[in-house]
């Protein structure tokens, strides 16, 4: 393709956030936490036995769905620097950003880890003490279904993707004043093991935090269904980030229509690429018709459930494909924002459709703890993202490809 | 008919469309050796159909694959294997998807033929020797002399103003070529050859034949073997299947139990069972008579069955003679062996009834017999504690109506 | 900054994106290279000498093929228990080294890889001539050869429809669409290149015969809109088409019930191996073909770096599946499919077993290093390799798996015969006596893709 001209200089465009947003970030921490202990505290038992499982369960949605959110984050920006995209980069920071949050995500791990360290977690059954002895399946897992293992394992991957966000944001943000080259290819030597490294956390993330809640069961492409939904979140976010960085009249030249038009794009195949794993799973294990791998399955097709899956499949594949098929909508700010909502929304349902029907067989638990978690969980979220994104271009104003960034257009 | 300009280069052929999109002129075309952009746009055109062509393709790819196995499958010949319902969505989409994408590519392929008009090997400009580097390294801008504007020296001193390096009117070569009849003639009967066999295919498959099936391939379907009930002259009796050589017997019998077999010890009729007597035994015993032995004996022996009866009373029949009764002392006396040989063998003119019954449910029905011989000679006491209230209400029962009558 | 030479595009600058094309990069120069090849008067000794061996290969896998079909599938070394084997082998091996074309000429064209337009034409050419190889296995190995229109949904006497829920059937109808949708894609491809051929042709034969081809094709801006849009949307399509069809192949496997063969990451993996296998296969050519054709101004050491670095990627991606099977099958507590995998690594075919593994995870190890990556010769054989161990995959999950299934009184040995052999060579020789065919005749490199790569200033010297 050929290139034209640019008269985009960034001197032009305002690339940092107006104002300091200190007060945003506290009131964001703030509100986080009342309404998570507000939630907590309708969660504990009180008559109903099993009200705090569904506490436990919906945070774990919400954090998986915020977490999904930045690991997707983290896996485009080792990606665009794997490849050396040049595209990219007007967009790249926001990704950073996102991504950032890893650093200190693992804290809020905690209220799922410390119940399966006390041998008390509502969730994984196998690791309440005595379950392990009782079961020959368990106790065939337990030296990798085991609370300590499983701790240790959690804190590696928060340390990988700790380190890998924080070098990420760190080497480009200090490139942001020396504009040296060399960062880049420092950068991009490094992104080859980041991801490698990536890609097996994630999978093994998967596994223990998503694939345990049913012990029994197991697929091999799990973990790449997660990453999947994954990417789809992280791009639908950015996209979200970057409308709303605009619309608050930052980057506003910076960051082009054709940059959306290729979000959306990465969209569209992400969300097509998510429905060939969750059809591979689904149709295989159909087929086979095997009951030690159905029972997964079966569990989300009787009762109330089997609406939520016949909704994924319109709503999280067949409707959003259409919708993002056509040119005009990935070149439309607000049309890509509506997509994008959206797809947040399927993301979340999707980890919802994961995690409940393990703890609501016949019912669809669906209240006001959900909201109380989502939103706490989602102001944390938030005030991370603030206090990222205070006192730091969101455009990587040093990286030598940021002219081709600005120049590109799509055919 | 027309003028053909040689530019320089894209940037130039640009302008130059440009510039005589804004002079007026429609009917001119851009030639470049590889897509340069912006340059369509500045001709002024819009933009093509083709995606919509290749979404409408797609559907349609997908929409017919989905019919096609509903139907096949589900509808015109329908039945389940390994489980998997005649209509299975999951299983249907492999297919939905691949005939999409080639429904969708077919439309591309042949939208972009199509709104190229393409095939279209008689072009004026072939017979232009400077355009035949259009292809390979040069840009040309061409303009039609059909254009209301057109004018052989002002359009050509325009171009020259433009920046052409060249500008030199071409037309049309003298001879042109029709396709010729016959060609057209030969595809035409081609293509009602062509109808003949689904033609072939549609009328033996609506209508009705005496005749066996087209068979092209013989496959193995004729083979140099006897079947069932066929003549052969190898063997005397002339049958081709053969009865089992003496001595046979079913797979999974014991060979060599002679008391179970044929009722015997020592080569005497046998006293005893060969197997456990039990209450299971005897309940078999028991339904296994009333089915078979009942219609001629009668359900308590006397040999008062449901055939005599029918012949007695129905065709009275003077000489018929009737089944034993099984409490004679003649029947008490014979050993269990000597019942079973009867069941197995026949007597008289009762027939073998092996072919009926199984070996083990004839002893149950001598167990049975047996009882029902006891049954004649019992007492009061002989009969359990529990049903004797039963039988005493009952004995009660009828002697109180024989004494009213 | 270092300064960028003419004869290298090797240095790493973020800044500037490196040339593509070496040497004198104009329009002009780009079309002489190409078009050189196939209007040379004499053949080169070294085309006849490869046609030669190459040509009665394919003699012997037609011969093979013959023996086959008269006398029967007992000539094969399909037996019980190993009822799929070297044919199916070949089968996904072929379709596997077929998708890398389609990898380069559709997914590189929708992420704006310009790179791709040096090798792409000739990967095309790779794909559609590895589907025909791959095509003849399945036809073959049915044993009724002449019955095998009755996978086709056709009214017959019989009132019967072919069952589509099997994946056999769906095999039938992912490899129609990708060898048609692959051959159009080329085909439009070529159009502009054989338009070219034709204008340059002396004698009447050659240009009424690339004439014939290249349909009138005249590059008016009409035309050059509507085939980008048309090219556009062929990659949209073939894109999914590549990940499908693979996937579909695998499908075979995956919708058994057979320990090793039934797990649910199989399509990824597949597509990942084909893409890995194609990769290779396309270094297996080029190297080769820039050398002996002239072509290493367009075809160079920056391209052969990148598709090292696809070879090195999927590779990554194939270990990765692995050690995710293996895994699973400890943890799923299932004690088939525990032994499926014991037994691919310390039973009978253990050879088979660790030489794949040797081949496809450990050797392309080697393409970490950069003068690895440039080196030709040891390219090439890290290349070959690859291929072997790929082949080996297939093997591995197929005989293997089959010879040591559930019950171990069904256990057997699988020995393949001297005409699966045969088969196996002739039909690398068809395929390279179809390559060589392409070599010779048509343009191996896409002209106008290539033109439109040029470093601007150097394209337009006189605008």
């Amino acid at each position: 393709m050929m290139q034209h001209h640019t008269t985009i200089k960034i001197e032009d465009d305002r690339t940092h956030l107006a104002a300091s947003n200190f007060p945003a970030v506290a009131a964001s921490i703030a509100v986080g936490m009342i309404l998570l202990i507000v939630a907590g505290a309708i969660g504990r038992p009180a008559g109903q036995g099993d009200s705090y499982t569904l506490l436990a369960a919906s945070y774990l949605v919400s954090y998986l769905f915020f977490l999904s959110i930045s690991l997707g984050a983290l896996f485009f920006v080792v990606l665009q620097h794997l490849v050396r995209a040049g595209w990219s980069t007007a967009v790249r920071r926001l990704a950073e950003i996102l991504a950032a949050n890893l650093v200190w995500w693992g804290i809020l791990f905690l209220p799922i880890l410390v119940p399966v360290l006390l041998g008390k977690s509502d969730l994984y059954a196998w690791s309440i003490p005595g379950a392990a002895a009782a079961d020959e399946l368990l106790r065939h897992k337990g030296p990798y279904l085991n609370p300590a293992f499983f701790a240790a394992r959690a804190v590696f991957y928060f340390v990988v993707w700790g380190l890998s966000a924080w070098f990420f944001l760190k080497w480009s943000t200090r490139q942001d004043e020396s504009g040296d080259p060399a960062v880049t290819e420092r950068l991009e030597k490094t992104a080859p093991a980041a991801m490698i490294l990536f890609g097996l956390t994630v999978t093994f993330a998967a596994f223990d935090w998503l694939m345990s809640l049913t012990p029994e069961w197991f697929s091999t492409i799990f973990g790449l269904y997660f990453f999947a939904g994954s990417v789809v979140a992280a791009l639908a976010a950015m996209i979200l980030f970057a409308a709303a960085l605009q619309a608050g009249g930052t980057a506003r030249r910076v960051i082009t229509i054709e940059h959306y038009h290729d979000l959306g794009k990465l969209l569209l195949g992400f969300v097509v690429f998510w429905g060939y794993m969750a059809f591979s799973q689904y149709m295989l294990i159909w087929y086979a018709n095997i009951p030690e791998e159905t029972v997964w399955y079966l569990e989300r097709q009787t009762g109330p459930w089997t609406w939520i899956t016949a909704g994924l499949l319109f709503g999280h594949l067949l409707i959003p494909f259409l919708g993002l098929l056509s040119r005009t909508v990935k070149r439309s700010r607000v049309l890509l924002s509506f997509w994008a909502v959206w797809m947040l929304a399927m993301h979340w349902i999707d980890l919802y459709w994961l995690v409940m029907p393990t703890f609501a067989p016949d019912r669809l638990p669906l209240g006001i703890m959900n909201w109380l978690c989502l939103s706490g969980v989602g102001c944390l979220f938030l005030a991370g993202v603030l206090w990222n994104a205070r006192r730091r271009s969101l455009v990587p104003l040093g990286d030598p490809r940021l002219n081709e960034s600005l120049a590109f257009e799509n055919f | 008919m027309g003028i053909l300009a040689e530019f320089s280069g894209p940037e130039s052929l640009k302008a130059v469309a440009a510039e005589l999109r804004q002079a007026g002129y429609a009917r001119f075309e851009a030639y470049s050796p590889y897509p340069v952009h912006g340059l369509y746009e500045a001709t002024g055109r819009r933009r093509t159909l083709l995606p919509w062509l290749v979404m409408l393709g797609g559907t349609a790819g997908c929409l017919a694959a989905i019919l096609l196995q509903w139907w096949t499958n589900a509808v015109d010949y329908p039945y389940i294997i390994s489980g998997k319902p005649p209509f299975s969505l999951p299983a249907n989409v492999p297919i939905a998807f691949e005939l999409l994408i080639l429904f969708g590519a077919l439309a591309a392929f042949g939208g972009v033929m199509v709104l190229c008009n393409l095939p279209e090997p008689y072009h004026p400009l072939f017979g232009c020797a400077e355009f035949r580097r259009a292809s390979a390294d040069a840009f040309f801008l061409s303009i039609d002399a059909a254009d209301p504007l057109f004018d052989l020296k002002g359009t050509a001193d325009l171009l020259r103003a433009l920046g052409a390096a060249s500008a030199e009117p071409y037309s049309r070569p003298q001879t042109e070529r029709r396709v010729p009849g016959y060609v057209k003639a030969t595809i035409a009967l081609l293509l009602a050859a062509a109808l003949a066999p689904p033609a072939y295919i549609a009328q033996v498959r609506f209508s009705r034949k005496s005749s066996p099936r087209l068979h092209l391939v013989l496959d193995m379907d004729f083979q140099p073997k006897y079947l069932p009930q066929q003549h052969s002259p190898l063997f005397a009796d002339g049958r081709a299947m053969r009865p089992p050589v003496a001595g046979t017997i079913a797979a999974g019998a014991a060979i060599d139990d002679a008391h179970l077999l044929r009722g015997e010890t020592g080569g005497q009729p046998a006293e005893l069972f060969p197997m456990p007597v039990t209450m299971e035994l005897m309940e078999r015993g028991r339904r296994e008579y009333d089915i078979f032995c009942a219609t001629c004996h009668g359900l308590t022996g006397d040999g008062d069955g449901a055939t005599s009866q029918v012949v007695v009373l129905e065709r009275e029949e003077p000489k018929w003679i009737r089944p034993l009764s099984l409490h004679l002392p003649t029947v008490r006396s014979q050993p269990a062996g000597q019942l079973y040989q009867t069941i197995a063998d026949g007597v008289r003119t009762m027939p073998s009834y092996a072919s009926q019954i199984p070996v083990e449910d004839r002893w149950a029905i001598i167990l049975y017999i047996r009882a029902l011989q006891r049954s004649r000679e019992g007492t009061l006491n002989d009969v359990p504690e529990e049903l004797r209230k039963q039988l005493e209400s009952i004995h009660d029962d009828a002697t109180s109506y024989d004494d009213q009558n | 900054m270092s300064t960028i030479h003419l004869d290298d595009n090797m240095t790493q600058l973020p800044a500037r994106r490196a040339r593509l094309v070496l040497g004198k990069a104009d329009c002009a120069a780009v079309t002489e290279t190409v078009c050189a090849i196939v209007e040379q008067k004499r053949t080169p000794p070294a085309w006849y000498a490869a046609f030669a061996v190459s040509l009665a290969a394919t003699g012997m896998f037609f011969a093979s093929i013959g023996y086959l079909i008269f006398t029967g599938i007992g000539v094969l070394g399909n037996n019980n228990p190993a009822f799929w084997a070297w044919p199916i082998v070949n089968f996904v091996f072929w379709i596997g080294i077929g998708h890398a074309g389609t990898l380069i000429s559709a997914i590189l064209f929708l992420f704006r890889q310009r790179w791709r337009t040096g090798i792409n034409r000739f990967a095309e050419a790779m794909t559609i001539f590895a589907v025909a190889c791959a095509g003849v296995f399945p036809a073959v190995h049915v044993g009724r050869i002449w019955l095998v229109y009755w996978l086709a949904p056709y009214p017959n006497q019989m009132d019967l429809w072919p069952n589509f829920r099997s994946p056999l059937l769906w095999d039938v109808v992912a490899i129609s669409t990708y060898g048609t949708v692959s051959l159009l894609f080329w085909y439009l491809g070529m159009i502009p290149d054989l338009a070219t051929l034709r204008d340059r042709a002396k004698s009447w034969w050659r240009r009424s015969l690339y004439g014939l081809f290249a349909l009138g094709w005249r590059g008016s801006a009409g035309q050059w809109h509507r085939f980008e849009w048309a090219y556009l949307l062929l990659a949209a399509l073939a894109t999914p088409l590549v990940l499908s069809v693979h996937s579909v192949v695998s499908f075979d496997f995956a919708v058994s019930q057979l320990p090793g063969w039934h797990s649910t990451i199989l399509p990824p993996y597949f597509v990942a191996g084909a893409i890995f296998s194609g990769c290779a296969m396309v270094v297996t050519l080029a190297v080769p073909a820039r050398g002996l054709f002239g072509l290493k101004s367009l075809i160079t050491m920056r391209h052969l770096d990148n598709m090292n670095k696809l070879i090195l990627a999927t590779s990554m991606m194939v270990g990765y599946s692995y050690a995710i099977e293996i895994f699973i099958a400890w943890y799923g507590g299932n004690p088939y499919e525990a032994f499926a995998q014991l037994n691919r690594a310390l039973g009978p075919y253990a050879w088979a077993y660790w030489l794949m593994i040797a081949c496809n995870v450990l050797v392309p190890q080697l393409f970490w290093f950069r003068k690895c990556r440039v080196n030709i010769w040891l390219m090439w054989i890290i290349a070959v390799l690859v291929n072997v161990g790929m082949w080996m995959e297939r093997f591995v999950i197929i005989a293997a798996s089959l010879a040591r299934d559930f019950l171990p009184s069904s256990w057997g040995m699988y020995k393949p015969t001297a005409v699966d052999v045969m088969m196996l060579v002739g039909s690398f020789g068809l395929f390279f006596t179809l390559f060589l065919l392409f070599c010779r005749f048509l343009p191996m490199v896409a002209m106008a893709e290539v033109k439109t790569v040029l470093p601007r200033d150097e394209r337009e010297k006189s605008d």
